[in-house]
């Protein structure tokens, strides 16, 4: 079913067990989770084109907010040296359906004179990610 | 806590209805959008444009840009001079409290000043001198 973002939402675990107990990262309007996996050029003789077979997948993204002085789970992630757990909802009232697994993450805080200083940041898979509900 | 988009507007006018210096210089009043015919001395203020700012599950920050100036029928400009610079005190980066909202900034993107002929009366000028005021407040970002 085709629903809003207005109700997407970022939960996260620093310990980074699996499953864990994520909370919620507030203050955030965005995130974006890249599933690309590599492909591997086999390309030979007498191929009428070019030919690939699928390598590891890649599992990448980011998200994005205000700074908000109540809330520094992010900044406080992106100085752990261990991974946390990350997890990804699309919206909430469809509570089920997530993306989540250990995860680096790193922040970037952006300041204007001209507005609210944006808080940002980028993850990098840390181990398995599982999406949920598994469709068979 | 819920919040009133129009708490901001009012907190704004209150602010300076409340000021006795402002009222000496335009002494007919502080009004929103516009004033009772037959004044010659007031204050108007004007949303101008409103922008939300939304994060998960809700809006977090109201943009708001508001003209607000003084107006004078009189010849002289004194009187008007004192007012913009009054106005200039009294909402520049001076924090506002509304109930269900966090102050951000308040603080003047432009200025203003003009003066135009009476419509009715073309010996008669109006002399108008403010400033547009951006206010932005946070809907209680602990919440959202």
């Amino acid at each position: 079913m085709i629903k809003t973002g207005r109700y997407g939402q970022v939960l996260w675990d620093p310990a980074g067990v699996v499953p864990g107990t994520p909370t919620e990262i507030i203050s955030i309007n965005n995130w974006k989770l890249s599933l690309k996996t590599d492909r591997i050029d086999v390309s030979c003789f007498g191929d009428v084109n070019r030919v690939y077979v699928p390598g590891l997948k890649d599992i990448s993204g980011s998200l994005a907010g205000f700074w908000n002085s109540e809330e520094l789970a992010l900044v406080e992630a992106a100085d752990q040296e261990t991974p946390g757990l990350l997890k990804l909802v699309p919206n909430t009232t469809e509570p089920t359906f997530f993306w989540s697994g250990l995860a680096y993450m790193d922040a970037d805080i952006d300041t204007s004179v001209d507005g609210a200083p944006a808080l940002s940041g980028t993850f990098s898979a840390a181990g398995p990610w599982a999406r949920e509900p598994v469709i068979p | 806590m819920a919040s009133d988009s129009s708490a901001i507007d009012a907190a704004l006018v209150a602010t300076l209805q409340g000021d006795a210096t402002l009222a000496s210089y335009m002494p007919d009043g502080v009004y929103m959008d516009l004033a009772p015919p037959g004044l010659s001395k007031y204050v108007v203020v004007t949303l101008v444009i409103a922008e939300d700012r939304a994060v998960f599950g809700g809006r977090a920050i109201e943009d708001c840009m508001y003209l607000v100036k003084a107006v004078s029928l009189t010849t002289g400009t004194s009187d008007i001079k004192a007012a913009a610079a009054r106005i200039d005190e009294l909402l520049e980066d001076r924090p506002f409290v509304v109930d269900g909202y966090e102050w951000i900034t308040s603080h003047r993107d432009e200025r203003v000043r003009y003066t135009e002929l009476d419509a009715l009366d073309s010996t008669i000028r109006w002399h108008h001198r403010g400033g547009r005021y951006r206010v932005q407040m946070s809907r209680s970002l602990s919440s959202v």
